[in-house]
């Protein structure tokens, strides 16, 4: 039998330095990409925030400056702070976004409760029914309910007037705050439904046993133990889609505008692009200020809550299946509501796009206008070549932005994860930020940096592609900080004890691990850049048009017809993404 | 020439408050196809000292040579992947997704451009080296903790390197498995002759395995020597504490001389192992090792004896556990398993002179002030 012998080698010559001898801490390939990485990051985010802060703080009757001399003046702030309007608009985006989570969390508590501890009946598919509506975009989904609720010719407000005699406009009106809140809070609800299940089901329920044995009863248990178990997720994910509702514009654009009810973010729109005159930079830019702030205030609880997050690890340990609440004669009226629910914020606003899109004129369903039904719009809609660039468009925005965002996640994750250099705390800083900055303040930022920067970028779908990358670094790096921190460290040193060279771990053994996280992430970003309004609509030229600003032009414009059938073709593609999502990851909690 | 050669080697780095010093001046110098054991308690600086090896930590200073070339001083740095050096990992480090031969054939494929056939066939030889030759199609996944560990000696192997580093290898195994592995590494390391640092804090490993061991504390060796030196001829407190269960009696001595120790104590005179280094009049310690204590219920013929009551007794299997109570010192000491006296039971603690060690007490109290002396005399 042959041995490995390491005296049978072919003797060396006499030991020459290898030939990689350098000095330390000289700047290595890897190295030189850790840095490279930081610098686009510092760019892609830093950059931004300080032009925001540029020209709030400059006097932009004559543009904005980027060189010296800064006309500096405090005009912009004297003058917003001093709008009474301001506030009513702060106090506005304070009401819908109060109201809107309000509502999207007690849902998610109750129905997160009945499929993770209760005998409720086809959980499984009232688990999917809550989830579905991932898949739909705000703006279409505030396009249905503006087709349901229209005061005047609203489908449902049409079926009321029938049964119960009614006249004149209402009783349900589609554009206004009550309204706005109600679509909001449907919109919140799938991913906050996600998060809380997802942290129910993890919670190891010899915890709600021991308190049981300790003599406490079912109501003292919810409130002693499983709700303060549940807290770091509530609280992370309400602050997160606290930032959701106010960075968002479609459904205040879509439900808010024609009521005059204004947001933050709807005002930095109109501000931005004025239906009259010249864009007030300057006061745009301190509506920005704002709105982060706004944004940033409960972001800094949330990453304390986080960091504290790691005292209620007991939560993630695994245990045997909870035992379920019996309901009883509940049980059918549970799974009644379950489905009214899902029937009412899903299937509901998906069938009456369907219709519309059927249908060339907007009015009561009747036999007659059934018989009307035609594909005229689809045809009329889909042969224009506004449809095919907007589609071309939102590909190449789809594809490019989550290519960029993960590779530079993946890329900065390392950096949190691995790296021991001084600066890993800076990566980290830089990964967390774009959360806290809402998308319409990206948006504005970006474009007042490439409408000044001497580069072509204004106007094109790259401009779009800038911004929709530095807003999902955050959800990217989250997803890939979690994925390195998985794979232990010694799989990479084993590789390097093998003679790898770092690409060649790289090649080797981190990007195949990390694939499956990779493609979930891409397929994420792809998903949220799709249905993402809120950056081309701030970024928008007559060149980038994608499908969801066209959805928007088309709707403006008054052409419901062919709104309703762009809404239909996009929510067919982004349930279609979002179903093989959840497939490839078996999950979809991470979003 | 040595094959591993460790000069003043530092390592520190920075926590939030303060400035760690994981390896402090440590220098060594590990000969060609010695089994070298760096032991020691957790965060005594022995994994830090192998990974400066591997090159997967860089020292603050200092310098390692490896087969006579510097790869890593003030001014030199190879990185790990040019260092000739295989490694095997505390928790096994094995690519889940490869294959076992993909695992194995990695090293291969990674550096010099072999024939397909040329590396299946080094890949065979070394899976057969560690009995692993029927799993070749299998996926790493598929391994149980025990092959897994294989299969990673295997890797580290294949490449034929001039140095084996193994880090805690066997820790992560269960106890039966760790035993057979024991035996296994050492006969491997014996058939291929091939330059090993091994780390483990556990002290049957070092003593069963190694041809000499450097007991570490503190980031500094406290002692170092061949594995009889290491138990039997403690320098220092803690290397007896650490190496073996051992009581101490603390007390002065007496007489000293060529061929006899005596020692005044608390528990009477002692006679001890003579130690020209021990005058009389120095404070001093008394090292007892649990298994030369002898417990009998009449006084023995032994060079020390005393009277003492059981204060607890453990029956282990291969023996019994005494805690004895000698004028009012806990003794630790093991008995044989046929005859086991209870808690209560007035016995006799007997103990050869040359089984009672004697360590100075200022020298034994502060291992950190031995530690540079040690490292000093060794530079």
């Amino acid at each position: 039998m042959t041995e490995l012998r390491v005296d049978t080698r072919p003797a060396q010559p006499p030991t020459a330095p290898p030939a990689a001898v350098r000095r330390r801490r000289r700047l290595t390939v890897h190295g030189a990409i850790n840095i490279i990485t930081v610098l686009v990051l510092v760019y892609l985010v830093i950059g931004p925030i300080l032009m925001l802060l540029l020209s709030s703080f400059e006097d932009t009757r004559a543009g904005v400056r980027i060189r010296p001399p800064f006309p500096w003046s405090s005009a912009n702030f004297t003058g917003v702070l001093g709008d009474s309007q301001t506030y009513r608009v702060l106090g506005t985006t304070v009401v819908f976004a109060a109201a809107g989570l309000l509502f999207a969390f007690t849902v998610s508590l109750v129905f997160a409760w009945l499929v993770e501890r209760t005998d409720l009946p086809a959980r499984g598919l009232v688990y999917v029914l809550l989830v579905a509506p991932t898949g739909m975009p705000g703006l279409i989904s505030a396009i249905a309910w503006g087709l349901l609720l229209n005061p005047t010719n609203g489908y449902v407000n049409v079926a009321l007037h029938n049964v119960f005699g009614l006249h004149g406009s209402g009783p349900l009106n589609a554009y206004s705050l009550p309204a706005m809140i109600f679509v909001q809070g449907l919109a919140l609800v799938p991913l906050t439904f996600l998060l809380i299940t997802a942290s129910m089901r993890n919670m190891s329920v010899s915890l709600e046993d021991a308190a049981r044995t300790s003599g406490a009863g079912p109501w003292t248990i919810l409130r002693k133990v499983s709700l303060p178990l549940l807290r770091p997720v509530l609280i992370g994910a309400g602050i997160y889609q606290f930032v959701t509702v106010i960075e968002a514009v479609d459904v205040p654009l879509v439900l808010g505008l024609p009521g005059h009810v204004t947001v933050f973010s709807t005002q930095v729109y109109r501000v931005t692009h004025p239906a009259f005159g010249l864009p007030d930079y300057g006061a745009s830019s301190t509506y920005g200020i704002l709105l982060l702030t706004l944004a940033v205030a409960p972001l800094l609880i949330y990453n304390r809550t986080v960091r504290r997050a790691q005292d209620f690890a007991t939560v993630t340990g695994k245990a045997f299946r909870p035992r379920r609440q019996r309901l009883g004669r509940w049980r059918w009226v549970a799974f009644g509501a379950s489905m009214l629910y899902a029937a009412v914020s899903f299937v509901l606003p998906l069938l009456v796009l369907i219709y519309a899109s059927l249908e060339p004129y907007i009015g009561s369903i009747s036999v007659s206008s059934l018989q009307h039904m035609t594909l005229a719009g689809y045809r009329k809609t889909l042969s224009t070549d506004l449809f095919v660039s907007s589609l071309g468009h939102t590909l190449v925005v789809g594809l490019t932005a989550s290519f960029a965002a993960m590779l530079l996640s993946v890329l900065l994750s390392w950096i949190i994860v691995r790296s021991k250099s001084r600066f890993a705390w800076m990566a980290d800083v830089l990964a967390f930020i774009p959360h806290a900055i809402p998308g319409v303040v990206i948006g504005l930022a970006v474009l007042l940096i490439y409408l000044l920067l001497p580069v072509p970028l204004y106007g094109t779908v790259w401009i779009i592609v800038v911004a929709m990358a530095t807003q999902y670094i955050s959800l990217g790096t989250r997803l890939t900080t979690g994925g390195i921190a998985q794979i232990q460290q010694g799989l990479e040193e084993a590789a390097q004890a093998s003679g790898a060279r770092a690409s060649q771990v790289w090649r080797h053994v981190l990007l195949p691990l990390l694939r499956p996280v990779l493609l979930n992430g891409f397929l994420l970003v792809f998903l949220a850049t799709i249905k993402n309004l809120t950056l081309p609509l701030m970024l928008q030229s007559s060149d980038n048009v994608v499908l969801s600003t066209l959805i928007w032009d088309r709707w403006d414009y008054g052409d419901v017809t062919g709104a309703a059938v762009l809404s239909v073709i996009l929510t067919a593609v982004t349930v279609t993404a979002a179903l093989v999502l959840r497939r490839l990851s078996g999950n979809g909690e991470q979003i | 020439m040595s094959a591993i050669r460790i000069d003043q080697l530092c390592h520190t780095y920075a926590t939030k408050n303060k400035t760690v010093t994981a390896v402090d001046q440590v220098s060594l110098d590990i000969g060609e196809n010695e089994f070298f054991t760096l032991l020691g308690p957790s965060g005594c600086g022995k994994t830090t000292t192998l990974r400066c090896i591997a090159g997967l930590e860089q020292p603050t200073s200092g310098s390692i040579e490896m087969d006579g070339v510097v790869v890593v001083s003030d001014s030199v740095l190879v990185p790990t992947h040019r260092r000739d050096i295989g490694m095997v990992f505390q928790d096994y480090a094995v690519w889940p997704h490869m294959s076992v031969f993909d695992n194995v054939a990695f090293p291969l494929r990674i550096g010099r451009k072999l024939r397909r056939a040329e590396i299946a066939s080094r890949v065979e030889q070394a899976l057969d080296l560690v009995n692993m030759s029927q799993y070749i199609d299998r996926r790493a996944t598929q391994l149980s903790g025990g092959q897994q560990q294989r299969l990673s000696l295997a890797r580290a192997l294949v490449r034929q390197p001039k140095v084996l580093l193994l880090d805690e290898p066997l820790s992560n195994l269960d106890a039966k498995l760790r035993e057979q592995m024991r035996s296994e590494l050492r006969l491997i390391q014996q058939r291929i002759g091939i330059t090993t640092v091994f780390v483990t804090h556990d002290q049957v490993e070092a003593l069963s395995l190694s041809t000499r061991i450097a007991v570490m504390s503190g980031g500094r060796v406290v002692q170092e020597g061949s594995p009889r030196e290491i138990y039997l001829e403690p320098n220092s407190r803690f290397v007896a504490d650490f190496v073996g269960a051992t009581s101490f009696v603390a007390g002065r001595a007496l007489r000293s001389s060529p061929d006899a120790l005596v020692l005044e104590t608390e528990l009477g005179t002692f006679n001890c192992r003579p130690d020209p280094e021990i005058l009389p009049g120095a404070s001093a310690l008394v090292a007892l090792r649990p298994e030369s204590l002898v417990v009998t219920d009449t006084p023995g013929e032994r060079d020390n004896c005393f009277a003492g009551e059981v204060e607890l007794s453990l029956f282990v299997g291969e023996g019994v556990d005494y805690r004895i109570n000698v004028g009012g010192q806990s003794l630790r000491a093991r008995g044989s398993a046929r005859a086991q006296f209870d808690a209560g039971d007035r016995v006799y603690v007997n103990a050869a002179a040359d089984d009672c060690v004697v360590l100075l007490a200022d020298r034994a109290d502060s291992a950190d002030t031995l530690g540079a002396e040690v490292a000093d005399a060794h530079h």
